[in-house]
Protein backbone atom coordinates (compact mmCIF):
# COMPACT_ATOMS: atom_id res chain seq x y z
CA UNK A 1 0.00 0.00 0.00
CA UNK A 2 1.09 3.60 0.50
CA UNK A 3 4.12 4.53 2.40
CA UNK A 4 2.61 6.50 5.26
CA UNK A 5 5.95 8.03 6.14
CA UNK A 6 6.51 9.27 2.62
CA UNK A 7 3.00 10.74 2.44
CA UNK A 8 3.44 12.41 5.81
CA UNK A 9 6.23 14.62 4.50
CA UNK A 10 3.53 16.27 2.38
CA UNK A 11 2.39 17.86 5.64
CA UNK A 12 5.28 20.31 5.35
CA UNK A 13 4.06 21.39 1.94
CA UNK A 14 0.63 22.17 3.36
CA UNK A 15 1.84 24.19 6.33
CA UNK A 16 4.72 25.93 4.50
CA UNK A 17 2.73 28.97 3.26
CA UNK A 18 1.47 29.62 6.79
CA UNK A 19 4.97 29.40 8.25
CA UNK A 20 6.48 31.64 5.56
CA UNK A 21 3.60 34.11 5.89
CA UNK A 22 3.97 34.13 9.65
CA UNK A 23 7.72 34.73 9.54
CA UNK A 24 7.32 37.59 7.04
CA UNK A 25 4.18 39.30 8.34
CA UNK A 26 3.91 38.16 11.93
CA UNK A 27 7.28 37.51 13.52
CA UNK A 28 9.52 39.95 11.66
CA UNK A 29 7.28 42.97 12.45
CA UNK A 30 7.42 41.99 16.13
CA UNK A 31 11.22 41.80 15.98
CA UNK A 32 11.32 45.10 14.06
CA UNK A 33 9.07 46.84 16.58
CA UNK A 34 11.28 45.68 19.44
CA UNK A 35 14.41 46.78 17.55
CA UNK A 36 12.90 50.20 16.76
CA UNK A 37 11.93 50.73 20.38
CA UNK A 38 15.63 50.91 21.28
CA UNK A 39 16.29 53.65 18.70
CA UNK A 40 15.32 57.28 18.19
CA UNK A 41 13.91 56.61 14.71
CA UNK A 42 11.46 59.21 13.46
CA UNK A 43 9.94 60.17 10.14
CA UNK A 44 12.55 62.94 9.93
CA UNK A 45 15.43 60.67 10.81
CA UNK A 46 15.17 57.26 9.13
CA UNK A 47 18.73 56.20 10.03
CA UNK A 48 18.53 56.56 13.74
CA UNK A 49 20.91 55.81 16.59
CA UNK A 50 20.66 53.16 19.23
CA UNK A 51 19.52 54.85 22.43
CA UNK A 52 19.19 51.88 24.77
CA UNK A 53 16.28 52.07 27.16
CA UNK A 54 15.79 55.81 26.75
CA UNK A 55 12.36 55.46 25.10
CA UNK A 56 11.19 53.25 27.96
CA UNK A 57 12.51 55.41 30.78
CA UNK A 58 10.92 58.46 29.14
CA UNK A 59 7.66 56.58 28.72
CA UNK A 60 7.41 55.63 32.38
CA UNK A 61 8.28 59.16 33.42
CA UNK A 62 5.49 60.48 31.20
CA UNK A 63 2.21 61.15 32.96
CA UNK A 64 0.27 60.88 29.70
CA UNK A 65 1.43 57.31 29.20
CA UNK A 66 0.56 56.33 32.77
CA UNK A 67 -2.87 57.90 32.28
CA UNK A 68 -3.34 55.93 29.06
CA UNK A 69 -2.36 52.68 30.80
CA UNK A 70 -4.72 53.36 33.70
CA UNK A 71 -7.57 54.33 31.34
CA UNK A 72 -7.15 51.27 29.17
CA UNK A 73 -7.31 48.98 32.19
CA UNK A 74 -10.25 50.68 33.86
CA UNK A 75 -12.26 51.00 30.63
CA UNK A 76 -11.72 47.30 29.97
CA UNK A 77 -12.54 46.09 33.49
CA UNK A 78 -15.63 48.28 33.75
CA UNK A 79 -17.01 46.81 30.52
CA UNK A 80 -15.91 43.23 31.15
CA UNK A 81 -17.63 42.72 34.50
CA UNK A 82 -21.17 43.62 33.33
CA UNK A 83 -20.45 41.85 30.05
CA UNK A 84 -19.61 38.49 31.61
CA UNK A 85 -22.31 38.96 34.30
CA UNK A 86 -25.15 39.55 31.87
CA UNK A 87 -23.82 36.92 29.48
CA UNK A 88 -23.76 34.30 32.27
CA UNK A 89 -27.30 35.21 33.28
CA UNK A 90 -28.60 35.04 29.70
CA UNK A 91 -26.74 31.83 28.94
CA UNK A 92 -28.17 30.14 32.05
CA UNK A 93 -31.69 31.27 31.17
CA UNK A 94 -31.47 30.25 27.54
CA UNK A 95 -30.04 26.80 28.30
CA UNK A 96 -32.30 26.01 31.30
CA UNK A 97 -34.66 23.31 30.09
CA UNK A 98 -37.10 23.84 32.97
CA UNK A 99 -37.54 27.56 32.41
CA UNK A 100 -38.54 26.99 28.78
CA UNK A 101 -37.67 30.48 27.56
CA UNK A 102 -39.21 30.88 24.13
CA UNK A 103 -37.47 32.82 21.36
CA UNK A 104 -34.01 32.24 22.81
CA UNK A 105 -32.55 31.95 19.32
CA UNK A 106 -34.27 35.16 18.26
CA UNK A 107 -33.00 37.19 21.24
CA UNK A 108 -29.55 35.71 20.91
CA UNK A 109 -29.37 36.57 17.23
CA UNK A 110 -30.32 40.21 17.81
CA UNK A 111 -28.08 40.63 20.88
CA UNK A 112 -25.15 39.64 18.70
CA UNK A 113 -25.91 42.15 15.94
CA UNK A 114 -23.89 45.12 17.33
CA UNK A 115 -20.76 42.96 17.35
CA UNK A 116 -20.69 42.82 13.56
CA UNK A 117 -21.14 46.54 13.03
CA UNK A 118 -18.17 48.74 12.28
CA UNK A 119 -16.77 50.07 15.60
CA UNK A 120 -15.68 53.28 13.88
CA UNK A 121 -19.24 53.89 12.67
CA UNK A 122 -20.72 53.00 16.08
CA UNK A 123 -18.45 55.51 17.81
CA UNK A 124 -19.33 58.21 15.28
CA UNK A 125 -23.01 57.32 15.75
CA UNK A 126 -22.83 57.73 19.53
CA UNK A 127 -20.93 60.98 19.06
CA UNK A 128 -23.85 62.26 16.95
CA UNK A 129 -26.49 60.94 19.36
CA UNK A 130 -24.83 62.64 22.35
CA UNK A 131 -23.71 65.85 20.65
CA UNK A 132 -25.03 69.17 21.91
CA UNK A 133 -27.87 69.33 19.38
CA UNK A 134 -28.20 65.56 19.20
CA UNK A 135 -31.26 63.36 19.88
CA UNK A 136 -30.32 62.52 23.47
CA UNK A 137 -30.26 66.16 24.52
CA UNK A 138 -33.46 66.83 22.57
CA UNK A 139 -35.24 64.00 24.29
CA UNK A 140 -34.05 64.87 27.81
CA UNK A 141 -34.91 68.55 27.45
CA UNK A 142 -38.29 67.97 25.83
CA UNK A 143 -39.34 65.46 28.47
CA UNK A 144 -38.27 67.94 31.13
CA UNK A 145 -35.67 65.57 32.62
CA UNK A 146 -32.95 68.22 32.40
CA UNK A 147 -33.59 71.99 32.18
CA UNK A 148 -31.10 72.73 29.37
CA UNK A 149 -28.96 70.80 26.91
CA UNK A 150 -25.75 69.38 28.37
CA UNK A 151 -22.46 69.28 26.54
CA UNK A 152 -21.93 65.54 27.01
CA UNK A 153 -18.93 65.41 24.71
CA UNK A 154 -17.02 67.73 27.08
CA UNK A 155 -17.88 65.67 30.14
CA UNK A 156 -15.21 63.17 31.16
CA UNK A 157 -17.48 60.86 33.22
CA UNK A 158 -20.09 60.73 30.44
CA UNK A 159 -17.52 59.90 27.79
CA UNK A 160 -15.93 57.22 29.98
CA UNK A 161 -19.34 55.75 30.62
CA UNK A 162 -20.12 55.81 26.89
CA UNK A 163 -16.93 53.98 25.93
CA UNK A 164 -17.70 51.32 28.54
CA UNK A 165 -21.32 51.14 27.43
CA UNK A 166 -20.45 50.80 23.72
CA UNK A 167 -17.90 48.08 24.43
CA UNK A 168 -20.43 46.23 26.59
CA UNK A 169 -23.16 46.74 23.99
CA UNK A 170 -20.94 45.31 21.23
CA UNK A 171 -19.70 42.27 23.15
CA UNK A 172 -22.31 40.90 25.59
CA UNK A 173 -24.16 39.03 22.81
CA UNK A 174 -20.98 37.39 21.56
CA UNK A 175 -20.02 36.30 25.07
CA UNK A 176 -23.53 34.94 25.65
CA UNK A 177 -23.30 32.74 22.55
CA UNK A 178 -19.88 31.37 23.53
CA UNK A 179 -21.01 30.61 27.10
CA UNK A 180 -24.23 29.00 25.84
CA UNK A 181 -22.24 26.67 23.61
CA UNK A 182 -20.16 25.67 26.62
CA UNK A 183 -23.25 25.12 28.79
CA UNK A 184 -25.16 23.04 26.25
CA UNK A 185 -22.15 20.73 25.90
CA UNK A 186 -22.58 19.73 29.58
CA UNK A 187 -24.39 16.40 29.86
CA UNK A 188 -27.99 16.72 31.13
CA UNK A 189 -27.56 13.60 33.26
CA UNK A 190 -25.22 15.48 35.62
CA UNK A 191 -27.98 17.97 36.36
CA UNK A 192 -30.54 15.19 36.72
CA UNK A 193 -28.33 13.45 39.26
CA UNK A 194 -27.88 16.70 41.18
CA UNK A 195 -31.61 17.33 41.10
CA UNK A 196 -32.24 13.84 42.50
CA UNK A 197 -29.81 14.69 45.30
CA UNK A 198 -31.91 17.75 46.08
CA UNK A 199 -29.63 20.46 44.72
CA UNK A 200 -31.20 23.84 44.01
CA UNK A 201 -30.65 26.06 40.98
CA UNK A 202 -27.86 28.12 42.53
CA UNK A 203 -26.01 25.03 43.78
CA UNK A 204 -26.19 23.45 40.34
CA UNK A 205 -24.84 26.63 38.77
CA UNK A 206 -22.07 27.03 41.33
CA UNK A 207 -20.90 23.41 41.55
CA UNK A 208 -21.69 22.00 38.10
CA UNK A 209 -21.99 24.72 35.46
CA UNK A 210 -19.24 27.07 36.62
CA UNK A 211 -16.46 24.47 37.07
CA UNK A 212 -17.32 22.80 33.76
CA UNK A 213 -17.35 26.00 31.71
CA UNK A 214 -14.15 27.24 33.31
CA UNK A 215 -11.93 26.65 30.23
CA UNK A 216 -14.35 28.66 28.10
CA UNK A 217 -14.54 31.40 30.75
CA UNK A 218 -10.74 31.62 30.65
CA UNK A 219 -10.91 31.85 26.85
CA UNK A 220 -13.47 34.67 27.07
CA UNK A 221 -11.47 36.49 29.73
CA UNK A 222 -8.17 36.30 27.87
CA UNK A 223 -9.53 37.22 24.42
CA UNK A 224 -11.43 40.11 25.96
CA UNK A 225 -8.30 41.26 27.79
CA UNK A 226 -6.19 41.11 24.63
CA UNK A 227 -8.84 43.05 22.71
CA UNK A 228 -9.39 45.49 25.56
CA UNK A 229 -5.70 46.40 25.82
CA UNK A 230 -5.85 47.41 22.13
CA UNK A 231 -9.02 49.50 22.45
CA UNK A 232 -8.80 52.13 19.74
CA UNK A 233 -11.67 52.70 17.31
CA UNK A 234 -14.38 53.58 19.82
CA UNK A 235 -12.52 56.03 22.11
CA UNK A 236 -10.69 57.44 19.07
CA UNK A 237 -13.85 58.39 17.18
CA UNK A 238 -16.08 59.20 20.12
CA UNK A 239 -14.34 62.53 20.71
CA UNK A 240 -11.56 64.36 18.92
CA UNK A 241 -9.17 61.43 18.40
CA UNK A 242 -6.87 62.50 21.22
CA UNK A 243 -8.72 60.96 24.15
CA UNK A 244 -10.47 64.19 25.12
CA UNK A 245 -11.95 65.51 27.34
CA UNK A 246 -8.76 65.94 29.40
CA UNK A 247 -7.28 62.56 28.39
CA UNK A 248 -10.18 60.75 30.07
CA UNK A 249 -10.55 58.17 27.28
CA UNK A 250 -6.96 58.20 26.04
CA UNK A 251 -5.94 54.55 25.56
CA UNK A 252 -2.57 52.89 24.86
CA UNK A 253 -3.19 52.57 21.16
CA UNK A 254 -4.48 56.13 20.79
CA UNK A 255 -1.30 57.39 22.42
CA UNK A 256 0.76 55.13 20.15
CA UNK A 257 -1.07 56.58 17.17
CA UNK A 258 -0.60 60.17 18.38
CA UNK A 259 3.17 59.64 18.73
CA UNK A 260 3.35 57.93 15.34
CA UNK A 261 1.42 60.71 13.56
CA UNK A 262 2.96 63.60 15.49
CA UNK A 263 4.78 66.22 13.41
CA UNK A 264 8.12 64.47 13.99
CA UNK A 265 6.65 60.98 13.55
CA UNK A 266 8.13 59.44 16.69
CA UNK A 267 8.50 55.86 15.49
CA UNK A 268 10.93 54.88 18.23
CA UNK A 269 8.76 55.90 21.15
CA UNK A 270 5.56 54.68 19.46
CA UNK A 271 7.23 51.26 19.15
CA UNK A 272 8.14 51.37 22.82
CA UNK A 273 4.44 51.73 23.71
CA UNK A 274 3.66 48.72 21.55
CA UNK A 275 6.40 46.69 23.26
CA UNK A 276 5.31 47.63 26.80
CA UNK A 277 1.65 46.83 26.11
CA UNK A 278 2.64 43.62 24.33
CA UNK A 279 4.70 42.41 27.29
CA UNK A 280 2.06 43.49 29.81
CA UNK A 281 -0.77 41.78 27.92
CA UNK A 282 1.15 38.53 27.41
CA UNK A 283 2.26 38.50 31.04
CA UNK A 284 -1.25 39.03 32.42
CA UNK A 285 -2.72 36.47 29.99
CA UNK A 286 -0.19 33.86 31.15
CA UNK A 287 -0.89 34.78 34.76
CA UNK A 288 -4.60 34.19 34.21
CA UNK A 289 -3.97 30.77 32.64
CA UNK A 290 -1.64 29.84 35.45
CA UNK A 291 -3.78 31.13 38.32
CA UNK A 292 -7.05 29.66 37.14
CA UNK A 293 -5.54 26.29 36.24
CA UNK A 294 -3.99 25.89 39.68
CA UNK A 295 -7.24 26.72 41.39
CA UNK A 296 -9.33 24.31 39.37
CA UNK A 297 -7.01 21.46 40.37
CA UNK A 298 -7.35 22.36 44.04
CA UNK A 299 -11.12 22.45 43.78
CA UNK A 300 -11.21 18.96 42.38
CA UNK A 301 -9.11 17.72 45.28
CA UNK A 302 -11.20 19.50 47.88
CA UNK A 303 -14.50 18.33 46.53
CA UNK A 304 -13.61 14.74 45.78
CA UNK B 1 -46.70 22.50 46.22
CA UNK B 2 -46.80 21.97 42.50
CA UNK B 3 -49.20 24.85 42.03
CA UNK B 4 -46.89 27.06 44.05
CA UNK B 5 -43.92 26.06 41.95
CA UNK B 6 -45.78 26.85 38.75
CA UNK B 7 -46.85 30.24 40.05
CA UNK B 8 -43.31 30.97 41.07
CA UNK B 9 -42.12 29.85 37.68
CA UNK B 10 -44.59 32.07 35.81
CA UNK B 11 -43.52 35.01 37.91
CA UNK B 12 -39.89 34.31 37.25
CA UNK B 13 -40.49 33.89 33.54
CA UNK B 14 -42.34 37.18 33.39
CA UNK B 15 -39.35 39.02 34.81
CA UNK B 16 -36.96 37.19 32.54
CA UNK B 17 -38.95 38.19 29.46
CA UNK B 18 -39.20 41.75 30.73
CA UNK B 19 -35.42 41.85 31.17
CA UNK B 20 -34.85 40.36 27.72
CA UNK B 21 -37.15 42.89 26.08
CA UNK B 22 -35.39 45.77 27.83
CA UNK B 23 -32.03 44.43 26.64
CA UNK B 24 -33.43 44.09 23.15
CA UNK B 25 -34.57 47.71 23.16
CA UNK B 26 -31.12 48.85 24.35
CA UNK B 27 -29.52 46.75 21.62
CA UNK B 28 -31.70 47.89 18.77
CA UNK B 29 -32.58 51.53 19.47
CA UNK B 30 -29.19 52.98 18.48
CA UNK B 31 -29.17 50.91 15.28
CA UNK B 32 -32.73 51.86 14.42
CA UNK B 33 -32.09 55.56 15.11
CA UNK B 34 -29.09 55.38 12.78
CA UNK B 35 -31.11 53.82 9.97
CA UNK B 36 -34.09 56.14 10.42
CA UNK B 37 -32.02 59.30 10.67
CA UNK B 38 -30.24 58.38 7.45
CA UNK B 39 -33.58 58.86 5.71
CA UNK B 40 -34.50 62.13 7.45
CA UNK B 41 -33.48 65.64 6.56
CA UNK B 42 -31.26 67.64 8.87
CA UNK B 43 -34.19 69.91 9.76
CA UNK B 44 -36.34 66.92 10.70
CA UNK B 45 -33.54 65.47 12.81
CA UNK B 46 -33.17 68.77 14.65
CA UNK B 47 -36.89 68.91 15.32
CA UNK B 48 -36.84 65.76 17.39
CA UNK B 49 -36.52 62.01 17.62
CA UNK B 50 -38.63 59.82 15.37
CA UNK B 51 -38.69 56.09 14.86
CA UNK B 52 -40.46 56.36 11.50
CA UNK B 53 -38.35 56.57 8.33
CA UNK B 54 -38.68 59.61 6.08
CA UNK B 55 -37.77 60.09 2.42
CA UNK B 56 -34.62 62.19 2.27
CA UNK B 57 -32.14 59.43 1.42
CA UNK B 58 -31.35 60.84 -2.01
CA UNK B 59 -30.92 64.43 -0.88
CA UNK B 60 -28.75 63.29 2.04
CA UNK B 61 -26.63 61.36 -0.41
CA UNK B 62 -26.31 64.41 -2.65
CA UNK B 63 -25.12 66.48 0.30
CA UNK B 64 -22.47 63.83 1.03
CA UNK B 65 -21.30 63.89 -2.57
CA UNK B 66 -21.28 67.69 -2.74
CA UNK B 67 -18.99 67.78 0.31
CA UNK B 68 -16.57 65.54 -1.52
CA UNK B 69 -17.18 62.22 0.24
CA UNK B 70 -16.76 59.53 -2.37
CA UNK B 71 -18.83 56.78 -0.81
CA UNK B 72 -18.85 54.45 -3.86
CA UNK B 73 -15.04 54.58 -4.06
CA UNK B 74 -14.83 53.82 -0.32
CA UNK B 75 -17.14 50.87 -0.87
CA UNK B 76 -15.05 49.60 -3.75
CA UNK B 77 -11.82 49.98 -1.75
CA UNK B 78 -13.19 48.26 1.32
CA UNK B 79 -14.72 45.52 -0.79
CA UNK B 80 -11.48 44.89 -2.69
CA UNK B 81 -9.54 44.50 0.54
CA UNK B 82 -12.19 42.47 2.38
CA UNK B 83 -12.76 40.09 -0.54
CA UNK B 84 -9.02 39.47 -1.03
CA UNK B 85 -8.47 38.98 2.70
CA UNK B 86 -11.38 36.53 2.78
CA UNK B 87 -10.07 34.43 -0.10
CA UNK B 88 -6.53 34.27 1.30
CA UNK B 89 -7.64 33.60 4.86
CA UNK B 90 -10.05 30.82 3.97
CA UNK B 91 -7.78 29.10 1.46
CA UNK B 92 -4.54 29.21 3.44
CA UNK B 93 -6.03 28.43 6.83
CA UNK B 94 -7.89 25.43 5.41
CA UNK B 95 -4.67 24.34 3.69
CA UNK B 96 -2.67 24.65 6.91
CA UNK B 97 -5.34 23.00 9.04
CA UNK B 98 -5.68 20.13 6.56
CA UNK B 99 -1.92 19.59 6.71
CA UNK B 100 -2.09 19.42 10.50
CA UNK B 101 -5.15 17.16 10.65
CA UNK B 102 -4.27 14.63 7.93
CA UNK B 103 -0.47 14.26 8.08
CA UNK B 104 1.76 13.18 10.93
CA UNK B 105 4.96 15.07 10.34
CA UNK B 106 7.77 15.91 12.73
CA UNK B 107 7.22 19.18 14.58
CA UNK B 108 3.47 19.13 14.03
CA UNK B 109 2.74 19.30 17.76
CA UNK B 110 5.07 22.26 18.19
CA UNK B 111 3.49 24.03 15.22
CA UNK B 112 -0.02 23.49 16.52
CA UNK B 113 0.85 24.57 20.05
CA UNK B 114 2.50 27.71 18.75
CA UNK B 115 -0.65 28.47 16.75
CA UNK B 116 -2.65 28.18 19.98
CA UNK B 117 -0.34 30.74 21.57
CA UNK B 118 -0.34 32.98 18.48
CA UNK B 119 -4.14 33.22 18.62
CA UNK B 120 -3.77 35.00 21.93
CA UNK B 121 -0.87 37.29 21.03
CA UNK B 122 -1.89 40.83 20.15
CA UNK B 123 -0.15 41.22 16.78
CA UNK B 124 -1.63 44.69 16.30
CA UNK B 125 0.85 45.99 18.84
CA UNK B 126 3.66 45.39 16.34
CA UNK B 127 1.96 47.67 13.80
CA UNK B 128 4.69 50.33 14.01
CA UNK B 129 7.43 47.84 13.16
CA UNK B 130 5.15 46.46 10.48
CA UNK B 131 4.62 49.93 9.00
CA UNK B 132 8.32 50.79 8.95
CA UNK B 133 9.13 47.45 7.32
CA UNK B 134 6.38 47.87 4.72
CA UNK B 135 7.55 51.37 3.82
CA UNK B 136 11.11 50.03 3.42
CA UNK B 137 9.98 47.44 0.88
CA UNK B 138 7.63 49.92 -0.80
CA UNK B 139 4.34 48.44 0.39
CA UNK B 140 3.19 51.24 2.69
CA UNK B 141 0.08 52.95 1.33
CA UNK B 142 -0.50 49.76 -0.67
CA UNK B 143 -3.40 47.37 -0.12
CA UNK B 144 -1.01 44.41 -0.26
CA UNK B 145 0.20 45.37 3.22
CA UNK B 146 -3.36 44.90 4.49
CA UNK B 147 -4.07 41.77 2.45
CA UNK B 148 -0.93 39.60 2.52
CA UNK B 149 -0.76 39.04 6.32
CA UNK B 150 -4.00 37.05 6.08
CA UNK B 151 -1.97 34.14 4.66
CA UNK B 152 -0.94 33.48 8.25
CA UNK B 153 -4.02 34.00 10.39
CA UNK B 154 -3.60 31.86 13.50
CA UNK B 155 -7.19 32.31 14.64
CA UNK B 156 -8.52 31.12 11.29
CA UNK B 157 -6.23 28.07 11.33
CA UNK B 158 -7.49 27.19 14.78
CA UNK B 159 -11.11 27.47 13.61
CA UNK B 160 -10.39 25.42 10.47
CA UNK B 161 -8.64 22.71 12.46
CA UNK B 162 -11.57 22.41 14.87
CA UNK B 163 -13.90 22.19 11.89
CA UNK B 164 -11.88 19.81 9.73
CA UNK B 165 -11.34 17.39 12.60
CA UNK B 166 -15.08 16.88 12.77
CA UNK B 167 -15.56 16.27 9.04
CA UNK B 168 -12.43 14.75 7.51
CA UNK B 169 -13.10 11.25 6.20
CA UNK B 170 -9.78 9.42 6.00
CA UNK B 171 -11.21 6.71 3.72
CA UNK B 172 -11.98 9.38 1.15
CA UNK B 173 -8.39 10.60 1.34
CA UNK B 174 -7.16 7.05 0.74
CA UNK B 175 -9.69 6.53 -2.05
CA UNK B 176 -8.36 9.67 -3.70
CA UNK B 177 -4.84 8.29 -3.50
CA UNK B 178 -5.90 5.00 -5.07
CA UNK B 179 -7.48 6.94 -7.93
CA UNK B 180 -4.12 8.56 -8.50
CA UNK B 181 -5.04 11.97 -7.18
CA UNK B 182 -2.11 14.08 -5.98
CA UNK B 183 -2.08 15.14 -2.31
CA UNK B 184 -2.91 18.74 -3.23
CA UNK B 185 -5.54 17.44 -5.65
CA UNK B 186 -7.21 15.52 -2.82
CA UNK B 187 -7.35 18.73 -0.80
CA UNK B 188 -8.71 20.78 -3.69
CA UNK B 189 -11.14 18.33 -5.24
CA UNK B 190 -12.30 16.23 -2.30
CA UNK B 191 -11.77 18.02 1.00
CA UNK B 192 -12.51 21.65 0.12
CA UNK B 193 -15.98 20.87 -1.27
CA UNK B 194 -16.80 18.84 1.85
CA UNK B 195 -15.53 21.66 4.05
CA UNK B 196 -17.55 24.29 2.16
CA UNK B 197 -19.98 25.12 5.02
CA UNK B 198 -17.12 25.71 7.46
CA UNK B 199 -15.16 27.64 4.86
CA UNK B 200 -18.22 29.78 4.26
CA UNK B 201 -18.66 30.59 7.96
CA UNK B 202 -14.97 31.42 8.25
CA UNK B 203 -15.29 33.55 5.12
CA UNK B 204 -18.08 35.63 6.63
CA UNK B 205 -16.02 36.32 9.76
CA UNK B 206 -12.92 37.22 7.75
CA UNK B 207 -14.93 39.50 5.52
CA UNK B 208 -16.61 41.34 8.38
CA UNK B 209 -13.30 41.64 10.24
CA UNK B 210 -11.54 43.13 7.23
CA UNK B 211 -14.52 45.35 6.36
CA UNK B 212 -14.56 46.85 9.86
CA UNK B 213 -10.79 47.08 10.29
CA UNK B 214 -9.87 50.65 11.04
CA UNK B 215 -6.60 50.73 12.99
CA UNK B 216 -4.32 48.97 10.51
CA UNK B 217 -5.67 50.85 7.51
CA UNK B 218 -5.45 54.12 9.43
CA UNK B 219 -1.73 53.52 10.05
CA UNK B 220 -0.78 52.07 6.66
CA UNK B 221 -2.91 53.93 4.11
CA UNK B 222 -2.31 57.63 3.49
CA UNK B 223 -3.59 58.48 -0.02
CA UNK B 224 -7.04 59.98 0.02
CA UNK B 225 -8.23 57.91 -2.96
CA UNK B 226 -7.27 54.69 -1.16
CA UNK B 227 -9.33 55.43 1.96
CA UNK B 228 -11.48 52.56 3.17
CA UNK B 229 -14.98 52.99 4.61
CA UNK B 230 -13.96 53.28 8.29
CA UNK B 231 -11.44 55.93 7.25
CA UNK B 232 -14.18 57.84 5.44
CA UNK B 233 -16.33 57.53 8.56
CA UNK B 234 -13.53 59.18 10.45
CA UNK B 235 -13.54 62.13 8.00
CA UNK B 236 -17.30 62.50 8.56
CA UNK B 237 -16.36 63.86 11.96
CA UNK B 238 -14.67 66.84 10.32
CA UNK B 239 -15.87 70.44 10.16
CA UNK B 240 -17.07 70.15 6.57
CA UNK B 241 -20.05 68.11 7.74
CA UNK B 242 -20.88 70.18 10.79
CA UNK B 243 -24.68 70.36 11.09
CA UNK B 244 -25.27 68.09 8.07
CA UNK B 245 -26.75 65.44 10.35
CA UNK B 246 -28.84 63.66 7.74
CA UNK B 247 -25.81 63.20 5.51
CA UNK B 248 -23.62 62.03 8.40
CA UNK B 249 -26.16 59.40 9.46
CA UNK B 250 -26.47 58.24 5.86
CA UNK B 251 -22.72 57.86 5.57
CA UNK B 252 -22.63 55.82 8.78
CA UNK B 253 -25.65 53.73 7.82
CA UNK B 254 -24.10 52.89 4.46
CA UNK B 255 -21.17 51.18 6.19
CA UNK B 256 -23.30 48.97 8.45
CA UNK B 257 -26.30 48.14 6.23
CA UNK B 258 -24.45 45.61 4.01
CA UNK B 259 -23.24 43.80 7.13
CA UNK B 260 -26.74 43.79 8.67
CA UNK B 261 -28.20 42.31 5.47
CA UNK B 262 -25.51 39.62 5.31
CA UNK B 263 -26.17 38.84 8.97
CA UNK B 264 -29.90 38.42 8.57
CA UNK B 265 -29.40 36.08 5.61
CA UNK B 266 -26.67 33.95 7.16
CA UNK B 267 -27.27 34.37 10.90
CA UNK B 268 -27.44 30.60 11.46
CA UNK B 269 -23.95 30.07 10.04
CA UNK B 270 -22.61 33.03 11.96
CA UNK B 271 -24.12 32.22 15.35
CA UNK B 272 -22.97 28.60 15.12
CA UNK B 273 -19.55 29.68 13.92
CA UNK B 274 -18.88 31.93 16.93
CA UNK B 275 -18.78 29.03 19.35
CA UNK B 276 -16.85 26.72 17.02
CA UNK B 277 -13.74 28.81 17.46
CA UNK B 278 -14.06 28.86 21.22
CA UNK B 279 -15.39 25.61 22.61
CA UNK B 280 -12.99 22.74 22.78
CA UNK B 281 -14.14 19.30 23.78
Amino acid sequence: MFSKVKKNTYGYLFVAPFIIGFLLFGLYPVYNTIALSFTNTSMMKPNADFVGLLNFTRLFADHTFLTALKNTWSLWIMNFIPQIGIALLLAVWFTDTRLKIKGGGFFRMLFYLPNLMMPAAIAALFFSLFSYYGPVNQFLVREGIIPAAVNFIESAPTMRFLVVFIQWWMWFGQTTIVLMAAMTSISVSIYEAALADGANGWQMFRFITLPLIKPVMIYVLVTSLVGGMQMFDVPMLLTDGRGSPSNSILTNNILMYIKFRSSQGLIGSASAIGVVVFIMTSFVALLIFYALREKSNKNVVEES
Amino acid sequence: MIKNYRLNNTFQRFFIYLFLVILLVITLVPVWLLLVNATRSTTQIQQGISFIPSHYIVSNYQILLSKGLNLPLGFLNSFTIAASVTVLTVYFSMLTAYGIVVYNFKGKKILYNSILVLVMIPMQLSIIGFYQYMSKIGLADNYLSLILPSIASAGAVFFSKQYLESIVIYDLVDAGRIDGCSELGIFHRIMLPIAAPGAFTLGIFSFVGAWNNFFNAFILITSRDKYTLPMLVQTLRGDVYRHEYGAIYLGLAATVVPIIIVYFIFSKYIVNGISLGAVKE
